[in-house]
């Protein structure tokens, strides 16, 4: 018969019992939300949080130098500790101007170098139909001022593995060109580049590009004032020409200038070849707006999108519940997927792996005659 | 039905005509100020955040991180409220309701971008954000996002169950809004420019559209007993992740070597002036669950839209939108 034990001493046991697994517990639990802050929540494997598509740089002017007449370039950096993000020939960068006004500047220094950017301004007047960003940009934008930018984001991205590049540039057109042109050239690849502007004097990067065509004559320099107009279609053509024979892969063609020049390209476009162009105001371009037509491919419905009217309003008269709020192309509410046609991009949101295959239709349009929504 | 004797009472008059287009009965309701109501318009605010140091409120990295807990709740919360109200808009019978949600969801989207930068900035600080995010990022978008239900009541059911607890969260987004709007011991502490602007712009809105989720729970749903139901699931979800956010920035600071988040800590920073009181917030909670609340009753339009009118982000936003035109 097992001996009467003291109360007290039970009673204590079952204290140190509650105690030790009170402690015990604890240590589990904080051991669980030190590996899990959320714990018992599991993760998302995919987290979508804290990638946001841009975002906003604070960086210093630290040269403002004129490169030609009516040409100024910017050198902006950031903390030399943290590297800039990459970018890629063809990229531009959003400039938030002390106004608040934002305008977008093709890069056009060196990719590799991560501790700058390179933007380069042609002043555009009043008369020219220019709305006061380049200005301020010329004026406001001395060395020592900081500056807000966003991106680098790229509409207009070089394509490797073409057999021969052409470019062709007009006047400002050059920026995003040139960080192309020494990509292509520094790869090995078979180029050459139409470079026209009104006068010498006005043309940026001149010595530049005339350095990398060097003797094998791959550039070729068209000033208005001492040559007149470019021949594009004689350009294009003595590219067909030297293509010796005409089962050679097709080229490539990229074009950054004024509507003229872009629209001389189209049409003497050799075939075969892609063409890839970079307007100079994508957003909101006054009066150049065309009328197109919508199918809404789950809804089995088309509807007409006239040039004066949106995506959003054509839509909404066939689906008034849709979603929609700032109407700008800034808040992304109206992202939708779309299915075929080409998409004329104006929002400033969108990344450029959601630009492949998604619009905001507040704001975007088509380039082409059809586009097919996922509605 | 139970549900339609509750709803009797319960709206005030900026939703009657809502309830009219839904039911002919008409009944005594509170007043909601009139005057507290603003169009709505999504803000195309920008913020970088250099020069913000990691203990943006100097010397005090608790409440610094106890408010950066936001950081790792609104992205994914925000933009859940988006993704709820985008199914809500077709149910929508009024015309005025139907612009107030338009301007909310882009105010919305705002927010949960803005907050969405700051997460970089953090990680490049030394304290990533991510194991704490992807488990928010979990619970909106798989715990309350779309459930595989089938069509009809169930899925309906649902949808009401989120709208309500959008609307009880809002009442505590707006009573922070109206917090940080006067909260002027964070300026004589020289808090960081920046993320006071952030907190402001973001708060002031919470205040422009504090009714807009309140009177659409009314005009889609309104029942007390969920209102209830949804407010005490909301206030539980909002003590445990505040309290692990807190917690999980104390303890991963680089620059703390002892870092802890205490209940007292919270008590001492709401009476020093740098977090909203334990008082205030145990008195908001009979407010919203009274039976003639109405948010148009609390805070201050007038402050919200003064602030929006001197706040740096939201002027500059202002300026882009007229330049773009």
């Amino acid at each position: 018969m097992p001996l009467p034990r003291p109360l007290g001493s039970r009673a204590a046991r079952a204290a140190l019992v509650v105690a030790g697994t009170a402690l015990l517990t604890r240590r589990a639990l904080r051991r669980r939300i030190g590996a899990s802050p959320l714990w018992p929540l599991p993760a998302l494997e995919e987290p979508v949080s804290g990638q946001p598509r841009t975002r906003a740089l604070r960086l210093l002017v630290t040269r403002h130098e004129r490169v030609a007449d009516g040409v100024v370039q910017l050198r902006l950096e950031g903390d030399p500790s943290v590297p800039l993000p990459a970018w890629e020939p063809g990229a531009h960068l959003d400039l938030v101007l002390p106004s608040g006004l934002v305008r977008q500047y093709s890069l056009c220094g060196d990719p590799g170098d991560s501790s700058s950017y390179t933007v380069a301004t042609r002043l555009v007047g009043p008369g020219e139909g220019g709305r006061g960003g380049s200005r301020e940009v010329h004026e406001a934008l001395a060395e020592g001022v900081e500056i807000e930018v966003r991106g680098p984001r790229n509409r207009f991205p070089l394509i490797g593995g073409a057999a021969s590049y052409t470019f062709v540039a007009g006047g400002i057109g050059i920026t995003p060109v040139l960080a192309m042109v020494r990509a292509v050239d520094a790869a090995g690849a078979d180029w050459r580049l139409l470079y026209c502007g009104r006068s010498r004097a006005a043309m940026p990067f001149l010595e530049d590009v005339e350095k990398l065509g060097g003797a094998a004559g791959r550039v070729r320099v068209v000033a208005e004032d001492e040559s007149g107009r470019p021949d594009v279609a004689a350009f294009l053509g003595a590219g067909e020409e030297a293509g010796e024979e005409a089962a050679a892969p097709a080229g490539a063609v990229y074009v950054c200038g004024p509507e003229g020049l872009m629209d001389a390209v189209a049409g003497a476009l050799p075939a075969g070849c892609s063409l890839h162009l970079e307007r100079f105001a994508p957003a909101a371009s006054a009066g150049g707006d065309s009328a197109f037509e919508v199918e809404l491919r789950r809804s089995g419905r088309t509807v007409a999108v006239d040039a004066g009217t949106t995506v959003l309003a054509a839509v909404r008269a066939e689906l008034p519940g849709l979603a929609y709020s700032c109407e700008q192309g800034f808040c992304g509410t109206c992202q939708h997927r779309v299915l075929e046609g080409e998409i004329d991009h104006r929002d400033e949101l969108l990344t450029d792996g959601e630009r492949a295959d998604s619009m905001l239709i507040c704001v975007s349009r088509s380039l082409g005659p059809r586009l097919v929504l996922d509605l | 039905m139970g549900a339609k004797s509750c709803r009797t009472h319960l709206y005030p008059r900026l939703t009657h005509q809502y309830i009219d287009a839904m039911s002919n009965t008409k009944a005594r309701l509170p007043q909601p100020a009139a005057s507290e109501h603003v169009a709505l318009k999504a803000r195309n605010v920008s913020f970088s955040w250099e020069s913000t140091p990691l203990h943006w409120l100097p010397g005090d990295p608790f409440a610094t991180h106890t408010i950066n807990v936001l950081h790792l709740l609104l992205p994914a919360g925000e933009r859940w409220f988006v993704h709820v109200y985008k199914q809500v808009l077709p149910l929508i019978r009024d015309e005025r309701l139907r612009e107030d949600v338009i301007g909310f969801i882009g105010q919305e989207a705002m927010h949960s971008q803005a907050h969405d930068e700051v997460l970089p900035h953090l990680r490049e600080q030394g304290l990533d954000p991510t194991p704490y995010t992807a488990q928010v990022d979990w619970l909106f978008e798989k715990l309350l996002g779309d459930r595989t239900l089938p069509p009809g009541r169930p899925r309906q059911w649902w949808l009401m169950e989120r709208v309500a607890l959008i609307a009880a969260i809002e009442h505590y987004t707006a009573f922070l809004g109206d917090w940080v709007l006067n909260a002027e011991e964070l300026d004589r502490r020289g808090a960081d420019p920046t993320m006071l602007d952030l907190l402001r712009w973001h708060g002031a809105e919470e205040v422009e559209h504090r009714s807009v989720a309140f009177d659409l729970f009314l005009h889609v749903d309104g029942g007390y007993r969920r209102r209830v139901r949804t407010w005490a699931i909301a206030f539980t979800a909002l003590v445990f992740l505040w309290q692990r956010g807190a917690r999980f920035f104390m303890e991963n600071d680089p620059t703390l070597t002892d870092g802890r988040a205490r209940l007292r800590d919270f008590h001492r920073a709401g009476r020093a002036g740098t977090l909203p009181t334990t008082g205030a917030m145990l008195r908001s909670i009979p407010r919203y669950l009274s039976r003639d609340y109405h948010p148009s009753r609390e805070c201050s339009t007038e402050q919200a839209v003064a602030y929006l009118a001197s706040s740096p982000a939201a002027t500059a936003a202002e300026t882009r939108a007229n330049g773009a035109l």
